[in-house]
């Protein structure tokens, strides 16, 4: 098959769901109406660790309008504990709170007012206990312990390695060396070292998590849900109610927003719980402040030594990482172990030592974040890069390219080889900065590079189906969470089988009638369930050209699909009549199918990433020295994507990356004290507005087709995020003298470092 | 209490609690499920609609006092299958990516622009100060708006 | 969600204040709503009767006379739109586009806003620089009081349960005269506020010199309620347009030093204090520069100027 200009892959198409989200017809969990359905709310822990020495909920269930009123104790018909890398999360608190927020009790009712109402009928006697609430509390000597005794394993089987330290509040450990990096520093000749924290931040998807769960007349279980990953979601309900897969089905609609706080079982296990016990279908619809209550990211320690040799080549690096995990686990062990492997960014080195600790405390679950633990570890990184340059006494985007991983390099033995050409990002976000010239005099210019693996190994599987109209239906269980992933899985298939856009009809995700797909997460979509979509379309595309050489009596080589019809000089034959060929009358249907499942390999994380996802971000900054205030002036993201199949929703995601990276750099954090969160509602807790995002804006992308994914495609929708934070905290660091390593670089954190530097004039 | 409100250009009377909010007479009342409860704090704006033109957040307004007036919502933007040119235009700058803030950013837009038919782009960003997004970090929006506000009718 | 409640709708003043003394703690005035309606739906406030003031003529006014007297139940956007307001009162206009959102300001009101005292308003800050007084009634009668006194601390106000804040009356600045609004803080609520009116000799055509002869300043969102500062003003009070940089950095320290401050999500204390000094010196020359009839165009990042 020759190559052929492509149609409609590489074209920035309108979003196949614009319309229904532009007039209001998009449906989300809490638009969807089952009849009956019962109405939950939670009853959640005003301590963040205690002892629960009662909860009597019988005057809740009295109360009329109430089907189901649950406490932990109530939970002896399944399993109550969940979790992806230990079960160490109960349903409801058993026992014990571990976090303010914790679920204690919850409430099934006729309606929400009632449901609240029979909440304030809940006596909980409570004993509350020393906290652990900071990492370093926790990692005291005699600290308070989060969990006692060791949780069983998660279902990710991939996960199993994962090991808590009993005794401590340590979740899980990861090391990783290579060569000798305590000799290599030692023989440096300039060596430079730091800390970074990184803070809680909460993801703020605009849609709070929300489920609507049903059981059946026969026992099965049917969820809609607001999550990332259905599949993990069965599985997890699957294993707590000793129910086979195949007879618990979830159903994904829009989600507004996720970025990884829907991802793994948040909310459904309870959701099922009641529908349960009410006997009803009931909807658990959380509140922003819930959402703060159920997960957020990791908070982090990083320190970091790097050594150079005078010429500029980077030696060696040591890392060591605490994560603050919270309550739970959650997959904060994986965000750990995943996030350290790239510890050392997108350089080459050949002597490296990472030890990271998960850490537990007595606050919300830390989980899944867009950039997952590399965010954390490329803001110590960059940072530490640049003050290497200033010591060095050399350019820091000069220094950066001359470390670069290059094209085809390995990163590590038995992983995937460097698919990108950092170089190339790197000197376009240079460029597009202007990092030559001369800048304002009150301006500052930074930059910073990343690299991130893509989880592995992970499986997508896709079907294709032809109808006898020329019509395609793709089902694939990529969520659409705003990231544009159906409008993508449309254009491949469109793309393949040659068919006008509007012919085809990705459905919503639903584990009955979607084939697997592991998370939509992990910037994996386009790569991995694009390419089971493709070969899916593909597989179709084979089955055309057999039954119109057969039917025409010309070889397949000769054949071409286009518009609809499998032509070939002088014939053609629509896919309407190729069906009515292949099935001998107006009827059936063409299946395709696809499975991408690269398998388990001999890289240090089990798997070969199946693209590296790399970036970089340019920033120019200026500052109110008075106030500390700093303006992110202009930003330039360049994320090396392989070939971007939707260019304008690809551009969309990125600038949406670089203002959400920009409100963990300047404006958030979850802010602890006396065990109590004290800004988790937006009005307090500051998310980027539209007069934050930079004035000018550019997200920029490298397209050398040379990724595994459809068309050349790789992943992207992180590398935007993950560079901003040591971009901008590098250019403010060039225009003032001033080096922060504390996030977020509020106005009042960066008025005192001034100020310090201006009595020390030291650094 | 008795309510007469016309939405979306429909004439409605519905007895309703004096303590019910607009957004849940609007969703669960009418079946309009445009309008979105989020931060229910009337910080982000997803749950706008019009109110005689002007926007309110309808999660923290009392059902009540839309007796007797005009109320716009997502779904009476459009006029039959014509899209607004506001809606036209976010669907062809790109401005619309999980769609959960869309409804109260294409609303407050189109109370600007009744107000003002050639903002600038201070302008738009001071009209949408209050109207969050967590994904699009708002410039093919704000580019949107601008699109339309620049076109001569 | 909001939990049950009757809703009354008084034709007159008189009529909500026999409502609010009959049911006393049990009722809350409601206009806007925007800060009632969400305490209730906190379950921080659970009244069971809500007295609608939006039917009762002389609070939805806005009136010229010696004071400009806007009505308790006008909104923000009322104000902002007024022409009146416009021409014995404009920076008020200004600061009421600026407050909240255009959601808030499409329904939240003057009175509302003053009558909760939120500690971080700016209605109530900048209305001290103009002599304000609120007009109250009750049952005994009506009264009046400085704004000052009105309010007393966060969430707290010297009126009775049984009083109702029919408008507040503002005493316009003088012709000669120049003022600046500016709010400073990253949060949605502002961590703090400065108004500064500068009243002006003649001006120089006249033979004036554009000394400043009086001054007002008031400081707000920062402390547990907005004050006017004396010490700024006796600072400002004399300056002229040679030494008005000079006299703005007087009174931006008087301020940071009387500035009740404390640390919290805002921010730390002495960072509230220097930024008082900051935000105090910065309004005084953007006043000063609009003495001279120059409109400054300097923009300060998380900081709006009116």
């Amino acid at each position: 098959m020759s190559a052929r200009p492509l149609r409609v892959v590489g074209r920035p198409v309108p979003r196949v769901d614009a319309l229904e989200k532009v007039t209001g017809r998009a449906r989300y969990v809490t638009d969807l109406i089952v009849p009956g359905m019962a109405h939950a709310k939670v009853l959640r822990s005003p301590y963040a660790h205690a002892r629960v020495r009662r909860v009597d909920v019988r005057r809740a269930r009295a109360l009329p309008g109430v089907f189901a009123a649950l406490a932990g104790a109530d939970l002896t018909w399944c399993d109550p504990y969940y979790g992806p890398a230990y079960r160490d999360r109960p349903v409801l608190a058993i026992d014990v709170v571990r976090y303010e927020g914790e679920p204690v009790a919850a409430v099934a009712a006729v309606d929400e007012a009632t449901a609240e109402a029979a909440l304030e009928l809940i006596d909980v006697d409570y004993e509350p206990l020393a906290a652990a609430m900071t990492l370093e509390a926790a990692l005291a000597p005699g600290a308070p312990l989060v969990h006692a005794g060791q949780p069983p394993a998660g279902h990710f089987a991939d996960l199993s390695t994962l090991r808590p330290e009993p005794g401590t509040n340590i979740c899980h450990r990861f090391d990783f060396a290579r060569g000798d990096a305590e000799a290599a520093l030692a023989a440096a000749d300039v060596v430079v070292e730091d800390a970074y924290r990184f803070p809680s931040v909460q993801h703020v998807a605009m849609e709070p998590h929300a489920v609507l769960a049903a059981w059946d007349e026969t026992s099965a279980l049917t969820l809609w849900a607001s999550t990332q990953n259905p599949y993990s979601v069965r599985v997890e309900l699957a294993k707590m109610f000793d129910v086979p897969l195949a007879r618990i089905r979830v159903v994904v609609p829009h989600l507004g927003g996720g970025f990884g706080s829907k991802t793994y079982a948040k909310l459904e296990p309870l959701a099922a719980t009641l529908a349960r016990a009410a006997g009803r279908p009931v909807r658990l619809a959380a509140s922003i402040p819930e959402a703060f209550q159920t997960v957020r990211r990791c908070a982090s320690r990083v320190a970091v030594r790097v050594g150079f040799r005078r010429d500029g080549t980077l030696l060696a690096v040591e890392c060591d990482a605490d994560y603050d995990v919270g309550a739970y686990a959650d997959i904060g062990p994986r965000v750990v172990q995943k996030g350290t492997y790239t510890a050392t960014g997108p350089y080459r080195v050949a002597h490296v030592r990472l030890a990271a600790r998960a850490v537990y405390t007595n606050t919300t679950p830390g989980g899944a974040f867009r950039g997952f633990g590399v965010p954390q570890l490329a803001w110590a990184l960059e940072s530490l890069f640049d003050v290497a340059a200033e010591r060095l006494g050399r350019d820091p985007v000069d220094l950066r390219r001359q470390n670069f991983l290059a094209h085809g390099e390995e990163f590590a033995p038995g992983d995937t080889p460097i698919d990108g050409k950092l170089e190339e990002s790197l000197g376009r976000a240079a460029e597009a900065i202007g990092w030559s010239q001369t800048g304002a005099a009150d301006r500052g210019r930074g930059v910073a590079a990343m690299l991130k693996a893509s989880v592995a190994p992970s499986v997508s599987e896709a079907i294709v189906r032809l109808h006898t109209d020329g019509s395609v239906t793709v089902l694939a269980s990529a969520v659409e969470m705003g990231q544009g992933t159906r409008t993508v899985l449309a254009q491949i298939t469109a793309e393949v089988l040659s068919v006008a856009l509007d012919r085809v009809t990705v459905v919503q995700p639903d584990t009955a009638v979607t084939p697997y797909d592991q998370t939509t997460s992990s910037s994996r979509s386009t790569a991995m369930t694009g390419r089971a979509v493709q070969v899916a379309a593909e597989d179709v595309r084979e089955q055309l050209l057999d039954i119109a050489a057969r039917s025409l009596g010309i070889a397949t080589r000769d054949l071409a699909l286009a518009d609809g019809a499998i032509v070939s000089p002088g014939r053609r034959l629509t896919y309407a009549e190729a069906l009515v060929a292949r099935f001998g009358m107006s009827g059936g249907e063409l299946i395709g199918r696809g499975v991408i499942a690269p398998g388990r390999t001999a890289a240090p994380l089990g798997g070969s990433t199946p693209f590296w996802e790399m970036a970089v971000g340019a920033a120019e900054v200026s500052v109110d020295r008075e106030t500390g205030a700093v303006r992110v002036e202009r930003y330039v993201s360049v994320a090396d994507v392989g070939r971007a199949i939707n260019p304008l929703s690809l551009e969309g995601q990125d600038e949406g990356g670089v203002v959400q990276g920009l409100g963990h750099t300047l404006l958030e954090e979850m802010l602890y004290a006396d065990g109590h969160l004290l800004n988790g509602t937006l009005l307090v807790y500051r998310i980027p507005r539209a007069d934050d995002a930079p004035a000018e804006l550019e997200c920029r992308f490298v397209e050398n087709a040379d990724g595994s994914g459809p068309f050349g495609a790789k992943g992207a929708g992180e590398g935007s995020l993950i560079p901003v934070s040591p971009a901008v905290a590098n250019a403010l660091a060039r225009l003032t003298g001033v080096r922060l390593r504390d996030l977020p670089l509020t106005p009042e954190r960066v008025w005192r470092a001034l100020r310090s530097s201006q009595r020390t004039d030291a650094r | 209490m008795k309510l007469q409100v016309i939405v979306n250009g429909r004439a409605h009377e519905l007895e309703i609690d004096a303590h019910a909010l607009l957004l849940d007479v609007l969703r669960d009342g009418l079946g309009l499920k445009g309008a979105k409860r989020s931060c229910d704090a009337q910080v982000c704006g997803a749950c706008t609609v019009l109110v005689d033109g002007l926007a309110v957040s309808a999660c923290t307004y009392l059902a009540i006092e839309a007796d007797g007036r005009e109320v716009l919502t997502v779904e009476g933007l459009a006029e039959g299958e014509s899209l607004h040119p506001l809606q036209r235009a976010f669907i062809d700058a790109g401005a619309v990516q999980c769609g959960f803030c869309t409804s109260g950013m294409l609303l407050t837009a189109r109370a600007m622009l009744a107000e003002n038919a050639r903002p600038t782009r201070a302008d738009v960003l001071h009209y949408l100060r209050g109207s969050l997004c967590r994904c699009t970090g708002y410039r093919k929006i704000v580019d949107a708006v601008m699109a339309v506000a620049e076109t001569p009718r | 969600m909001l939990r049950p409640f009757t809703l009354h709708r008084p034709a007159t003043a008189e009529a909500a204040c026999a409502l609010l003394a009959e049911l006393g703690e049990d009722a809350a005035v409601y206009a806007g709503g925007t800060e009632l309606l969400l305490l209730m739906k906190l379950g921080l406030l659970r009244p069971r009767h809500l007295v609608d003031i939006k039917r009762i003529g002389e609070l939805s006014d806005i009136t010229d006379g010696p004071r400009l007297a806007i009505g308790a139940a006008v909104t923000h956007r009322t104000v902002e739109r007024s022409p009146l307001v416009q021409t014995r009162c404009p920076l008020v206009g200004s600061v009421a586009c600026h407050v909240a959102n255009v959601r808030v300001r499409n329904v939240g009101t003057v009175g509302g806003n003053l009558a909760f005292a939120d500690p971080h308003s700016d209605l109530a800050t900048l209305f001290l620089t103009l002599d304000a007084v609120v007009e109250l009634v009750s049952p005994r009668g009506r009264r009046e009081l400085p704004l000052a006194e009105f309010v007393r601390g966060p969430w707290e106000t010297t009126r009775s349960a049984d009083e109702l804040l029919v408008s507040v009356r503002l005493a316009p600045w003088p012709r000669e005269s120049a003022a600046a609004y500016v709010k400073f803080g990253v949060h949605e609520r502002p961590t703090l506020a400065v108004a500064v009116m500068l009243s002006l000799d003649v001006g120089r055509a006249a033979g004036g010199e554009g000394r400043i002869v009086g001054a007002r300043l008031a400081v707000g969102c920062v402390g547990p309620r907005p004050i006017r500062v004396p010490a700024a003003e006796a600072a400002l009070t004399g300056a002229s347009p040679a030494t008005v940089e000079e006299a703005a950095r007087a009174a931006g320290d008087a301020a940071a030093a009387v500035i009740d401050a404390a640390d919290d999500l805002y921010g730390s204390a002495d960072y509230k204090r220097d930024m008082v000094a900051v935000f105090v010196r910065r309004a005084v020359r953007i006043a000063a520069a609009r003495a001279r009839g120059v409109e400054p165009a300097e923009q300060f990042p998380h900081a709006v100027v009116a």
